[in-house]
């Protein structure tokens, strides 16, 4: 009982802060938004058996990536300025196509029958076996995204440089 | 929750980042959307993962990659970001149209 209200409490903070981060036109309330949000999913997933992914959620995305939002939103406009009004014809037209998305997936998700199976024994969700998974069999996929990350921040690098004039 | 109950919620997260997206004209608050949407996948990745499969590290890697490849991602738009307010002092797409013909 305590367990279903607390699922429901956290799929709430998934929508609220989502519905808080796509509507909000200053950019801080947005991107607080986002950080609830993704704090609702990091209780989710806790929920459906992978408290190191949950971790992993809180520690990367609200601590790492929505940090760094917050610095490049102070460092590129003025938290004073008043967003420009929004354009109501263009709004309409992304609630249009964000409406029908979501009609045409309910409607798919309704017609879709999926075989569900028990969930799998204790060791196969342990830390250990999700280590040797991803040393062994995704080592590739592993050292891949870590030579993506290395490129990631010599090209942020590079973009933000000052120019500097040819010698 | 049920399965269908994970994926409709994955859905709807999906759709409100695809209304950030489209809706705002400030890049960061398009970077949002896409960060909702990123978000929902994960999502329905972790509820396939739990319901669906029975080696469950699968889904989990899946998620792992997806959060280091948003870092990635964002730690790009954000240079991209900071460099066109410092070219043009503005951030707003319907300003920065350079390349229109």
């Amino acid at each position: 009982m305590l367990e279903t209200l607390v699922i429901y409490v956290f799929a709430g903070l998934v929508l609220g802060g989502g519905l808080l981060a796509a509507l909000n036109r200053q950019i801080l309330y947005a991107i607080i938004g986002l950080a609830v949000s993704l704090f609702g999913l990091a209780g989710l997933f806790l929920y459906l058996g992978s408290p190191f992914v949950a971790a992993m959620q809180v520690l990367i995305y609200i601590g790492g990536i929505s940090v760094a939002i917050v610095f490049a939103m102070m460092l590129s406009i003025s938290m004073s300025v008043r967003p420009r009004e929004r354009h109501p014809g263009k709004f309409g037209f992304a609630l249009l196509c964000a409406l029908s998305f979501l009609i045409v997936g309910a409607w798919i998700l309704h017609g879709a029958e999926f075989r569900t199976v028990e969930q799998a024994p204790a060791a196969a969700w342990s830390l250990d076996a999700l280590g040797h998974a991803l040393l062994n069999a995704y080592n590739l996929v592993f050292e891949t995204l870590s030579v993506v990350l290395l490129l990631a921040i010599i090209g942020a690098i590079l973009i933000t440089r000052k120019e500097r004039a040819l010698q | 929750m049920s399965l269908d109950a994970y994926l409709l919620l994955g859905l709807a997260l999906f759709a409100l980042g695809l209304l950030g997206v489209i809706a705002h004209r400030n890049l960061i608050a398009v970077l949002i959307g896409i960060e909702l949407m990123m978000n929902a996948a994960s999502l329905n990745f972790m509820a396939f993962n739990r319901y669906c499969v029975t080696d469950p590290t699968t889904g989990q890697i899946f998620v792992l990659i997806i959060i280091g490849l948003a870092a990635a991602e964002v730690a790009i738009f954000l240079a991209i970001v900071m460099r066109l307010y410092r070219t043009f002092r503005s951030i707003d797409a319907e300003e920065l149209t350079e390349l229109k013909g």
